[in-house]
């Protein structure tokens, strides 16, 4: 049994982490039907910041935090307003591309800026484990699995009590009614995907010193954490959570009680299925064309 | 530009790219322009697939290994047989298996993928494509994992070998090939369907296509393509390895697509051969080369969000006047209207019971109106008939007989065709498109004639073209035949809506809706129309706010209020009932 | 970075580029080329290989060149991908006229290359990385005709050879656990490692992986841990082998770690820190410990240089050691691609930085300079990557010239 709960809390701490990044895919979908495909590289922003101010200019994480969110926020403003927003309103696709394009930009300056040699950040709580019987798991990994949980509380918060949340599911059930209620959708729609920018820098901020800080630091994080987010269900962000740390577990399991080689194959696989048989995703409702 | 002038162009496109080994000397650049034509073959099918049909995929690079992995084994493992190494047959053999293999496991993810939309198809192809490129890694004992096959052998024409240069041509000749079927496809009936997929699958539904089979035949064309560009990859490189099939790789054909011009003939060749050879231009930037990279890929789609090809004005191959003689001789077909009947229909959704045991019966040949308050369940009883919906209890009948309303495609084949309240017209498609659209159920030509540009589809296709006249003409929209439709007048894009549904040559029109939004003369206009279209003996279900319309078309008027039918009869009595005047009164008192 | 320098550097790329355009005609110039990495997570390794190569070229360069002539060094970034390897080599010999090459930094890109080296460019090319063995053991040699393609760094099977042999001979371990990298040469490693025990009778006693995004090897250490694995075999880069170390330090694990050469350069200490501490590496360069006084002059010129320490001492010090051996080959056969060629088969002993050579360094059947022999198992002390070495006593190394520190073999722990 030890190695059975072992190998499940390392696997939903990573699952944390996916379930952190993944919440943000579904933040613009639901305002604008787009996404923001280079999420993981602005996970590496967060991460490769908190490693510049916490590591090199020694600031305390406390103080690094909001300095990392309000950079990503105020980055995706600017990223929105000149990678996203012309062709939404042009009605054309190539979002994809562009988000794509300024996730590459980010890669390149990460690697000019700060080298390509993957360099550690000490956990904020140090690095010795904390034990629940035999079973031990690092601060920083807990701290990770309790950002996700006050992530899961919050949402629920932001969407119902919050005047920017509210005027975000306004959006997002119809960008014409919101409008005629006066809301800015236009406005509605950059914040969006500054929040998700912002919500990605944090999830770098934690998940760094879990890993190491380089250029490549969010790319098949991101990856994964979108795989999470479509299983769920774009428009279902507390189910995002959930499946995040589901499908965490789940991997450990695999590496754990089969083989790791295997262990993508048969996540993946499982994703195509579960979305035959539910095409919006586990926690999603069904939206069909409007006849 | 005209057609003689593209023909030039073309030529003279051809002749430079036939002259490139000749002029270069080496084999850099012939290496280079082989690299681009495979990928070109295999953005093309992409284009097919994402810029044409809109379902963008992030899996390419899968159906591109499976061909090139399969034809590696073959035609490797057939390599000793004396019969093959003398007639280099085995490499043609592993070219045509490796297609096919492609195209089948192009069968086994579109049968799921293509259930899903948007992102969530685009996550579900990126799936595929991992898994297919985990699956090369880890099953050593075939693919050679990561370190991959060698020792491929080499293109062969007879006993041959192919060198660089002569490959050169062979690769140019499928490229161009490549570009001929996609104009083929494109410009047939199927293509037609295939590019009104990208706009609303629905209303490609409502005109009788099972758009889900669609899109998974795209599909398929799509990874053959890509299969294809795969096998002649493996034998151009004489190795393969995972490395070639990543995410990336994937990521680089949509890249390709979008950034060239998706859904246009050029564009996904254009951006195949920018992106490849623009790193190759920036040895000198190093460092930056990215930065360069995505710099640029951002300035032209801000620029030119429509992709390179966006740049060009944009064709409009305007179909050719016919001569008016044979218009005149050409009359529409009689419509032999049916009746239809709803019986004892009951639906509800969650908690809420939209439609209670509704029962009415439209006569053939009539003008019906279903009228109630917001919220009656009109809407609700439309989608039902028209097969979006299926109903808990009862039945729908068409002739006395049990109509099968399983899906909108099969309401279209019996004879149910509707239109759409909120209007789903095909974006930049002409009008007269949309019309040829409306007549795929009873067209005969099928893929295979597309493809070869059979005499079968070009007969079919120009009578159908003198129909499609025809009914513009009968709603007096003749002039706007090769006017996109989104940018019509409202007015008209409704008349374009009603003249699609009429190709389908239905029995039963369903009207959603259609003055809604319409100015005073637009709706005499549409009543002129309607009336027309009874006279000629077609079934009309007429579901309507405006109440002159209605009082002034109708032969019978069923009203609906809370889900259940409240009143049923002549514009007169439905004018005097007392049940009606309260559920419309007691609702603007309510609203008041 | 202020916009500015940025600006100013690309400005400075451009005029270098039109520098390089305009001094190409000089003939008396002899070009080396190479295609490798130099964007990207495996950049490091194509930066190291050219750094080594621009290093030699330089000295070579300042004592007057080979017979007069000056060596140039063209290099260009294959991004990894095989695909452009094959463009840039075609460009190189056929555009730019290299009559060398050094190899690429992964090994996809050699093997993509390799035929067309022997069948149709006909250049020779020393490799510093790509440890694929069938990259000099290729088609060409087969079949008996002239091989193109040499090696100065580690090659497949007999680096898992030298990991086995040196764990179950010198060390006496029997019960060897597998943990390797699913992606890149991992996946060849574990078959390598596999054969290689079963050679000596044995068989893993876990055979586990990992992917290169697992940030926590939890499950898998544990798993050898209670198979009771006396040490476990790696094939993984850095980043991986850091997730490594971190979990087992997290889970106090102390059983013996021996990784492949992808470890063996002060990137791992950098990005593992003290939980590297006892980690061993085969490699066949280390440039910890005492130091013969080329390598001490190469380390500093380095650092001079480029003012940083080097991140993967091996690909530098294999590129540098592959341009005096082109130099050794043209002074013996000519310039021509194919009197290099011969001339490489036919250097009877040569001083080189990987080593002394005091046999022919390549022949016509051995393309590979180093062989199981000249391997080293290194052991991480402190941020240096110390030479495992044997006496009666058993394995010790060396902290400075005076300090020797035996090792215990059950868990590399420094007596």
């Amino acid at each position: 049994m030890y190695f059975f709960f072992q190998i499940a809390l390392s696997g939903i701490a990573t699952g944390a982490i996916y379930g952190l990044i993944a919440v943000g895919y579904s933040l613009t979908f639901m305002t604008t039907k787009a996404l923001n495909f280079a999420l993981g590289m602005w996970v590496m922003m967060g991460g490769m910041l908190t490693y510049s101010l916490h590591v090199q200019y020694g600031l305390n994480p406390l103080l690094v935090l909001p300095i990392v969110t309000v950079a990503l926020f105020l980055l995706g403003i600017v990223a929105e307003r000149f990678s996203v927003y012309p062709f939404l309103r042009a009605g054309s696709d190539v979002w994809v591309l562009s988000t794509l394009a300024v996730g590459f930009l980010m890669i390149d300056f990460a690697e000019i800026v700060w080298g390509r040699n993957p360099t550690p950040v000490p956990p904020f709580f140090g690095k010795e484990p904390v034990y629940f019987g035999s079973v031990s798991i690092l601060p920083q990994q807990l701290l990770i699995i309790a950002a996700a949980c006050a992530t899961f509380i919050g949402l629920d918060f932001f969407y119902r009590k919050t005047l920017l949340g509210k005027a975000f599911r306004a959006v997002a059930h119809s960008g014409e009614v919101s409008s005629l209620m006066g809301i800015n959708t236009r406005r509605v729609q950059a914040l969006s995907y500054a929040t998700a920018a912002a919500l990605a820098g944090i999830a770098g901020f934690l998940v760094v010193p879990l890993t190491l800080a380089e250029p490549q630091l969010g790319t098949v994080l991101g990856l994964k954490a979108f795989a999470i987010a479509i299983i769920a269900g774009l428009a279902a962000p507390r189910g995002i959570l959930i499946c995040g740390l589901v499908y965490g577990a789940f991997e450990g399991l695999v590496s754990g009680y089969l083989y790791t080689g295997i262990r993508d194959i048969l996540g993946f696989s499982i994703m195509i299925l579960a979305l035959y048989l539910r095409p919006e995703g586990i926690f999603g409702r069904a939206q069909e064309e409007r006849a | 530009m005209t057609a003689p002038v593209q023909w030039l162009f073309g030529a003279v496109a051809i002749a430079l790219l036939a002259a490139i080994p000749v002029v270069t000397g080496g084999t850099y650049y012939a290496y280079l322009g082989i690299i681009v034509f495979i990928y070109g073959i295999v953005a093309i099918g992409l284009n097919i697939l994402s810029g044409y049909a809109g379902q963008f995929s992030l899996g390419h690079a899968a159906f591109m290994a499976m061909g090139a992995y399969t034809t590696a084994i073959l035609s490797k493992s057939l390599n000793t047989i004396p019969f093959f190494a003398q007639t280099g047959l085995h490499i043609w053999l592993g070219v045509i298996v490796g297609t096919v293999l492609a195209a089948l496991f192009g069968i086994v993810l579109a049968i799921p993928a293509l259930r899903v939309r948007g992102p969530y198809l685009a996550m579900v192809t990126v799936a595929f494509g991992w898994v297919v490129w985990k699956i090369l890694q880890e099953w050593v004992a075939v693919t050679g994992g990561d370190l991959g096959i060698s020792s491929i052998p080499k293109p062969r024409i007879g006993a041959a070998l192919l060198d660089t240069r002569s490959f050169y041509y062979v690769v140019l000749l499928f490229f161009l090939a490549a570009l001929a079927l996609q104009y083929r496809l494109i410009h047939s009936q199927f293509g037609l369907r295939v590019r009104a997929v990208k706009h609303s699958e629905i209303a490609v539904a409502s005109v009788g296509v099972n758009v889900y089979r669609l899109k998974v035949v795209v599909f398929v064309i799509s990874a053959a393509f890509a299969g294809f560009g795969g096998t002649l990859f493996a034998h151009q490189q004489n190795y393969i390895s995972p490395d070639n099939f990543q995410f990336f790789s994937s990521v680089f054909f949509l890249l390709a697509v979008l950034f060239g011009g998706a859904g246009t003939m050029l564009g996904p060749v254009v951006g195949a051969a920018v992106l490849m050879l623009l790193p190759e231009m920036l040895h000198d930037f190093d460092k930056y080369r990215l930065i360069v990279y995505a710099g640029l890929i951002l300035l032209t789609l801000y620029f030119l969000p429509k992709g390179v090809m966006g740049l060009l004005p944009e064709q409009r191959s305007a179909a050719p006047a016919p001569a008016d003689a044979m218009e005149e001789a050409v009359a529409l077909p009689p419509i032999r209207g049916a009746g239809l009947a709803v019986e004892g229909v009951t639906r509800r959704f969650g908690g809420l019971l939209a439609l209670s045991d509704v029962s009415f019966r439209v006569e053939p040949g009539s003008i019906h109106a279903l009228i109630g308050p917001n919220g009656a369940g009109k809407t609700t009883l439309i989608n039902i008939v028209s097969g979006i919906y299926r109903p808990d209890h009862g039945s729908i009948r068409v002739d006395g007989e049990n109509a099968r309303i399983e899906s909108m495609h099969a309401a279209a084949q019996e004879g149910i065709v509707r239109t759409f309240q909120t209007l789903k017209l095909f974006g930049d498609m002409t009008v007269i498109e949309h019309v040829m659209i409306g007549m795929t159920r009873h067209a005969k030509a099928g893929l295979w004639d597309a493809f070869a540009g059979s005499q079968r589809a070009r007969d079919e296709a120009s009578a159908q073209l003198v129909e499609a006249r025809a009914l513009l003409k009968l709603l007096g929209i003749s002039q706007l035949e090769n006017v996109p439709a989104n940018s019509l007048a409202y007015g008209h894009r409704r008349l374009v809506e009603i003249a699609r549904a009429l190709a389908v040559k239905p029995r039963i029109l369903l009207l959603d809706e259609p003055a809604a939004g319409l100015i005073a003369e637009e709706i005499r206009a549409l009543a002129v129309v309607i009336r027309r279209l009874r006279s000629m003996g077609m079934t009309i279900l007429l579901v309507e706010h405006h109440m002159d319309l209605v009082l002034g078309v109708s032969d019978r008027i069923t009203v609906l209020d809370h889900g259940a039918v409240i009143a049923d009869g002549s514009p007169s009595e439905i004018r005097r009932d007392e049940r009606v005047i309260a559920a419309y009164l007691g609702h603007a008192h309510a609203a008041a | 970075m202020s916009s500015s320098t940025y600006l100013k550097r690309l400005a400075a790329a451009v005029a270098v580029a039109s520098l390089g355009a305009m001094t190409g005609a000089h003939a008396q110039e002899v070009k080396i080329g190479m295609a490798a990495a130099l964007t990207g997570p495996a950049s490091f390794v194509g930066t190291e290989i050219k750094r080594g190569a621009e290093v030699a070229i330089d000295e070579i360069n300042a004592k007057g060149g080979v017979k007069g002539r000056k060596l140039v060094l063209i290099a260009r970034d294959d991004e990894h991908n095989p695909v452009k390897t094959v463009a840039q080599y075609r460009e190189l010999v056929e555009r730019e006229k290299v009559v060398a090459m050094l190899g690429a930094s992964n090994s996809a890109s050699m093997l993509a290359v390799t035929p067309i080296v022997n069948d149709t460019l006909k250049v020779p090319v020393i490799c510093p990385a790509t440890d694929a063995t069938e990259i000099t053991e290729n088609e060409a040699k087969k079949q008996g005709r002239e091989n193109y393609l040499f090696r100065v760094g580690m090659y497949g099977t007999g680096q898992a050879n030298f990991m086995v042999d040196t764990m179950v001979k010198k060390f006496g371990h029997k019960k060897i656990g597998l943990l390797n990298w699913t992606g890149g040469w991992g996946v060849t490693g574990r078959g390598e490692l596999n054969r290689r025990l079963k050679e000596h009778g044995l068989t893993p006693v876990g055979d586990e992986t990992f992917d290169n995004n697992d940030t926590d090897m939890t499950a898998q250490i544990i798993k050898l841990k209670n198979a009771g694995a006396e040490s476990i075999l790696n094939y993984a880069l850095v980043r991986e082998n850091t997730f490594v170390v971190k979990t087992k330090e997290k889970l106090s694990n102390d059983i013996p770690y021996v990784s492949a050469w992808g470890i063996a350069g002060p990137a791992f200490w950098k990005a593992a820190g003290t939980s590297a501490e006892g980690v061993l590496s085969s490699t066949t360069v280390t440039i910890d410990g005492p130091q013969s006084a080329e390598r001490i002059a190469f380390i500093n010129e380095y650092k001079k240089r480029f003012n940083e320490d080097m991140s993967a001492a091996v690909f530098a010090v294999g590129a540098y050691d592959a341009i005096y051996l082109f130099k050794e080959a043209m002074e013996k056969s000519g310039f021509e691609p194919a009197q290099i060629r011969a001339g490489l088969e036919n250097i009877p002993e040569f001083k080189g930085l990987v080593k002394h050579f005091k046999r022919p360094v390549f022949t016509k059947d051995r393309h590979n300079a180093v062989t199981e022999e000249d391997m080293i198992m290194t052991r991480w002390t402190n941020g240096k990557l110390l030479e495992i070495k044997f006496d009666d006593k058993g394995p010790y190394v060396e902290i400075d010239a005076s300090t020797k520190k035996y090792l215990d073999k059950s868990n590399m722990k420094l007596m």
